[in-house]
């Protein structure tokens, strides 16, 4: 992007009329930067009307509707309305008509999304929010899109893929009615294209697709997948490359805000770690009273197992170094608890399970200071044979879980609608449920990080007490 | 020989003649080169010493100098990392490097299927329980082959309970973490800790191509695992069984699998039980495949997931020298996998035996045939040991790996 405009240059005639083959579509893959220049006002309002729309498209998840589910879209539509962010609106709607309005909400989105990469590409964690949300946003106006205003998508992105030929088809018959996840009515009408597997990796996944020496067979409601994977790549490296051109932009009339969009009047919700050192004589009581159930459980098979394997443990430890316990301390709860374990003498403690703990506080390795899991990491984790860490709401049974609920004294209604959230998918509201169970108020906001979920119990029960007082 | 006869104690001495007469050092050096030297050389290879000492981010410039620090430093363990962009050794202090290539690999131990065995526990392995290996084998190497066509896995007995599978197609080496998550999910169907009693779930009518495939495997062993493990055969493990069966349909399931005194028969009235209750459409939609949900959890393979995602991950080197076992980690080749017994792997101590008898038999031959001019044959030490078989595997695997890179070179040299 070039951003060398001067200071109070005026262009009033942006490309309307003779909008360049961006602006055709409601879809873009955002191929090439803007060359346009635009006002420096235009140029912040832009900014925190995506930002503003990225954060609805977090919300709508947050809030517990499926990601791309009719809940999902339409909440977000409706935001979008409520904040009068018309020309996303329009986006979403699926028009792709060719009229002065569809270009204008085109180039918003177009300038803006490239504004956004500049600000985004900072570091690892900015990077990979910004581009689930921008693949989130890409796939909501894809999906709106009429079968006609899906081909022109593809043909003005030279996508060409071609079906496979009818008897191909036939002789696959079998094996692609058994492995494809669509609707039986589609099944005969649809084509099905030939793809190398690395292309659409979810499917691969989450085994919804037919695999044959390498290439997937996917049908035509499919193809969005692989597009969608070259939308990540390509984002993912132009997101690499601006990142290594950072040094060269330095103008301090925008530096300063693209430095700390994802920070403005956002009510960001992650957790802040806790200040006073926490005195491990505490720690029993803790954990019982205000641990989330993922690190409660993890906290009390250490105590009576006297072990966990490697991903419970570094989930647990870095969790408690978020709540303030210090490396000493956490080293003598740890060997305290692990030499417990006949099979791990003091020796072999030192060996094999006293170098994570200090790894994880940066003392050791890499000597970086990793951050406590968030429950998306949490969530997304893989549970294993004999392992305990992961969301308990969501690798529970749910029987299992209904007990475990009442076993901690909930009530039965409570205990019902957490189970509920928690079978739906809604693994974060089943938490926030269950943390308004414990405490007899929800969160100031829904919980999305383990140690967020311990301060505000900490601080809701102190404030509790001071009442009382 | 028997694995009886290993003393760990013995280690120390025996190692030093394992790795300077034994090691296949050629055939390793090209393995890990893939027709390219320099393959070699980036690749991290670490050591395990005596009194567990490990030395990471090793990395050796030709065979001499890998064979040269084997014999000198005497290993207890060997393990195999990624190939780096630049050489291991050569990095700098508390910088990081990058892995580009590696192939992809499975660990399946038997330690994951104590849930499900009854004849051993923990280390301990029979050829009742090796079955559970032989059908993961199998299940594996039919999905990596007609799902993804990787056609060249090497297979290694890990020195215990346990199998290694290298997948080494050109394809397979490249592919980043983000690929190896998706392929590893797709091939993982057991899911959950320890708190999950019903793990496998296949939702809906369809059953995907590649579990019918697993399934159609199992079933060759799964009457034979019902009465070898005995698998209702206690009031503990009938009730671990129920737990799988939703709760609707478990209180009628088990007052018809009472009737039953064996586990074979109680399972065959669970089959016919079931079967009437789909006749009769008194099974929720998401519990039709409880059948076969039943018997992928019991059989199919337990893959250790972050093995074969992390593309810096060590894994055990074949041709090691289990230290508790006294074991080679020895290649086998799949057609041969029925009639593998993993107690049955030739040990340190064996080989270096073989070596001894070897002599003094061929002396013997000698002085019966008195043909004291006939030319002293010349004979590698290995050759002489029952390593031999495990070798022409290997080699064998080299040559199909070495046919592939050739015909592809040629291809590229047309273009």
């Amino acid at each position: 992007m070039d951003t060398s405009v001067g200071r109070r240059k005026v262009h009033r005639n942006i490309y309307y009329t003779d909008a360049g083959s961006e602006y055709q579509h409601d879809v873009s893959m955002y191929k090439v930067p803007p060359s346009n220049s635009i006002y420096l006002e235009e140029f912040e309002e832009l900014a925190v009307e995506r930002l503003q729309l990225l954060r609805i498209l977090e919300e709508s998840s947050a809030k517990g509707h499926r990601v791309y589910s009719e809940d999902w879209k339409s909440y977000i539509k409706e935001e979008l309305a409520k904040e009068g962010l018309k020309k996303f609106l329009r986006l979403a709607s699926g028009y792709c008509s060719q009229t002065e309005l569809d270009f204008q909400a085109r180039k918003a989105d177009y300038i803006s999304h490239y504004i956004l990469r500049v600000a985004y590409c900072r570091s690892e964690t900015l990077r990979r929010w910004f581009v689930n949300r921008e693949l989130e946003w890409f796939k909501l106006k894809f999906l709106a899109q009429s079968h006609q205003g899906f081909m022109k998508f593809l043909q003005l992105n030279d996508f060409t893929y071609t079906p496979i030929r009818p008897e191909v088809k036939e002789k696959l018959n079998h094996d692609l009615y058994t492995s494809t996840a669509i609707p039986d009515r589609e099944f005969n009408t649809t084509d099905f294209f030939k793809v190398p597997f690395t292309e659409v990796l979810p499917l691969v996944k989450g085994r919804k697709v037919f695999l044959k020496q390498g290439y997937a067979y996917i049908p035509t409601s499919d193809l969005i997948v692989c597009i969608l994977s070259q939308f990540r790549a390509s984002l993912n490296e132009s997101l690499l490359k601006f990142n290594s051109y950072l040094p060269r932009l330095d103008d301090d009339r925008i530096g300063n805000l693209l430095e700390n969009l994802h920070y403005i009047h956002t009510g960001d919700v992650s957790y802040e770690d806790t200040q006073d050192a926490l005195n491990p004589a505490n720690l029993d009581s803790y954990a019982k009273q205000f641990f989330p159930l993922c690190m409660s459980t993890l906290f009390n098979v250490l105590k009576t197992q006297h072990h966990l394997k490697h991903f419970g443990r570094l989930s647990l430890l870095l969790f408690l170094k978020g709540i303030g316990l210090s490396l000493e301390n956490t080293m003598e709860l740890w060997r305290n608890e692990f030499t417990k374990n006949p099979k791990i003498d003091s020796n072999t403690f030192e060996k094999q399970y006293a170098y994570l703990v200090r790894h994880s506080f940066g003392q050791a390795g890499a000597r970086v200071s990793y951050s406590p899991h968030s429950c998306l990491k949490i969530i997304m984790s893989n549970v294993g044979q004999g392992e305990y860490h992961g969301c308990p709401f969501k690798t529970w049974d749910p029987v299992y879980l209904k007990q475990k609920l009442t076993e901690l004294g909930l009530g039965s209604q409570a205990v019902t609608s957490i189970v509920e959230s928690a079978s739906g998918g809604h693994y974060q509201v089943a938490c926030t449920k269950c943390f308004e169970g414990n405490y007899g108020q929800a969160p100031a906001s829904s919980i999305n990080h383990p140690n967020q979920y311990f301060s505000e119990a900490v601080k809701l029960v102190k404030e509790k007490q001071e009442k009382k007082h | 020989m028997t694995n009886n006869d290993f003393n760990p104690d013995n280690l120390s001495f025996l190692l030093p003649v394992y790795y300077s007469r034994l090691f296949p050092y050629s055939q390793f050096h090209k393995w890990l080169s893939y027709g390219n030297p320099s393959n070699f050389q980036k690749r991290e290879i670490s050591f395990t010493l005596l009194g567990d000492v490990y030395i990471r981010y090793q990395s050796f410039d030709d065979e001499a100098e890998f064979a040269g620090q084997l014999c000198k430093k005497i290993p207890v363990k060997i393990d195999i990392g990624a190939v780096y962009s630049t050489k291991p050794k050569q990095r700098r202090l508390n910088t990081q490097i990058t892995p580009v290539e590696k192939e992809i690999v499975f660990d399946i131990d038997m330690n994951d299927y104590d849930e499900v065995r009854n004849c051993c526990s923990g280390a301990e392995v029979c050829p009742k329980c090796w079955k559970f290996m032989v059908i993961a084998c199998r299940i594996l190497d039919g999905a990596l082959e007609e799902d993804f066509g990787f056609k060249h896995k090497l297979w290694v007995f890990s020195g215990r309970r346990g199998i290694h599978c290298w997948v080494c197609d050109k394809e397979a080496r490249k592919v980043n973490e983000e690929v190896r998550m998706a392929l590893v999910e797709y091939l993982n169907v057991i899911k959950g800790g320890v708190n999950v009693n019903k793990r496998v779930s296949l939702p809906g009518d369809k059953i995907h191509t590649s579990i019918m495939r697993a399934l159609k495997i199992i079933n060759e062993y799964f009457d034979v695992i019902v009465e070898e493990q005995d698998i209702f055969g206690s009031e503990e493990r009938f009730n671990n069984f129920l737990q799988i069966i939703d709760e609707d349909l478990r209180h009628s399931i088990k007052n018809a699998m009472k009737r039953g005194e064996t586990s074979a028969e109680k399972w065959s009235i669970f089959e016919t039980t079931f079967d009437d209750m789909l006749r009769k459409d008194a099974v929720p939609k998401h519990l039709k495949n409880l059948k076969e949900e039943i018997k992928l959890q019991y059989a199919y393979p337990r893959l250790d997931a972050n093995v074969s995602i992390g593309m810096n991950h060590l894994l055990k080197s074949p041709f090691c020298v289990h230290p508790k076992t006294g074991k080679i980690s020895i290649p086998f080749s799949i057609n041969e996998l029925n009639e593998f017994d993993p107690n049955n792997v030739c040990t340190i101590q064996g080989i270096i035996e073989d070596i001894d008898q070897y002599e003094i038999k061929s002396k013997e031959i000698k002085m019966e045939t008195e043909e004291e001019d006939a030319k002293p044959q010349k004979v590698k030490d290995y050759e002489k040991t029952s390593l031999l078989s495990a070798i022409r595997v290997f080699e064998q695997f080299l040559d199909e790996l070495d046919k592939d890179n050739r015909s592809s070179d040629q291809g590229n040299g047309v273009d």
